[in-house]
């Protein structure tokens, strides 16, 4: 995969996540003051994700975009004095940045470095999560995770808090997503290994969102893999390719 | 998040109500919509992370904005789903559940108790 696609698809499919959350905020239920913070990022979305579809836009570029949401998002942290959706606005932001700078940046290499940062970032975000939890006895004997749907907020209804009366099956599933979450930086070795790992984390976070309603953080989560496909061939690509001279 | 409405500020609140139950049985339907449109729950996790924010030492400003916010989203909500006398009082609680003593039995306490509020100077447009 290019540098071009990767940062295309990534592009395209923020755009798509951020048009899913802006509209969120736009039912009238919402105050006003809120929703005008989210027309103008629904609107710079839309365009954005034409731009990425190939759509030519007059006068307006995907970096001069990108920036606008980043000024945009500025506004939007204050007003709710912080991330309104913890991870997955962290997320949001973070592939933002990265797209904003490689939009910006000029020189190549840099370009590279700042898209590549994502899929660090994206590779460091299942590793850490496994090391937190394996360093908490309460993960390693399975009671984390069986608390979680006993009494934690997240549980999206009250049949899935049935879940806690299943300690075994809770235990197994606690250690499942450890040893996954500490082992997918071994998936980066090959092509094959990471597309299987990705696909792995993408069911993680589709069960998360059933279960805990946290659907932003599916649809934004997997943005950020076409950074990692581009940059596991980038790096292998430079490992095997013969000194020049 | 517990919520009571109050008929005058000095009230002692009786009814205590949870804000936003969950459902008893979430469906297989719902679930797959929610991947999709899921407003109401995503603003029930700020407001979880609104009350963590107010439990955690920050500063003034912090807590104030928290503590506003909590209420201005409880009101708006009962002024459009529930028939309520402007002029009333709104208080809000917030309970936090973990496990505690030596058998680590699952224990619920009252965390925070916010003022009375009167209800028609949270509503806002």
């Amino acid at each position: 995969m290019t540098l071009d696609t990767a940062v295309n698809l990534t592009s395209g499919m923020m755009a798509a996540a951020f048009i899913q959350q802006s509209l969120e905020h736009l039912r009238p239920a919402v105050r006003l003051q809120e929703r005008l913070l989210f027309v103008p990022r629904l609107l710079l979305s839309v365009l954005l994700l034409a731009a990425s579809l190939g759509i030519h836009l007059p006068g307006i570029g995907p970096s001069l975009l990108a920036l606008a949401l980043v000024v945009n998002h500025l506004f939007i942290l204050s007003f709710f004095n912080g991330p309104y959706n913890g991870g997955a606005d962290r997320m949001s932001l973070l592939v933002l940045l990265c797209l904003t700078c490689t939009f910006n940046l000029s020189n190549p290499a840099w370009q590279e470095l700042a898209f590549g940062y994502l899929g660090i970032q994206l590779l460091l975000s299942y590793l850490i999560a496994g090391w937190v939890k394996i360093k908490n006895p309460d993960w390693r004997s399975g009671k984390a995770l069986r608390d979680v749907f006993l009494f934690s907020a997240y549980p999206a209804g009250e049949n899935i808090r049935k879940w806690a009366d299943r300690p075994r099956i809770l235990f197994g599933a606690g250690w499942a997503v450890m040893i996954f979450e500490l082992a997918f930086p071994l998936t980066f070795l090959s092509a094959p290994t990471l597309i299987a790992g990705l696909a792995i984390a993408a069911l993680f976070h589709g069960a998360n969102a059933c279960l805990f309603g946290l659907n932003r953080f599916f649809w934004i989560w997997i943005c950020a893999y076409p950074s990692i496909l581009w940059l596991q061939e980038r790096v292998m690509t430079a490992a095997v390719r013969p000194p020049l001279g | 998040m517990d919520y009571a409405v109050l008929s005058a500020p000095k009230s002692v609140a009786e009814h205590w109500q949870e804000f936003r139950p969950r459902p008893a049985v979430l469906k297989p339907a719902t679930t797959l919509r929610r991947m999709l449109w899921n407003p109401q729950w995503n603003e029930n996790l700020f407001l979880v992370s609104l009350a963590e924010r107010l439990m955690t030492v920050t500063t003034a400003e912090t807590d104030a904005h928290s503590e506003r916010e909590l209420l201005l989203r409880v009101a708006r909500h009962l002024d459009r789903h529930e028939a309520f006398d402007a002029g009333s009082y709104l208080q809000i609680r917030l309970r936090f559940v973990s496990r505690s003593g030596p058998d680590h039995a699952v224990t619920s306490q009252i965390a925070y108790l916010s003022g009375a509020h009167l209800m028609a100077g949270l509503i806002t447009r």
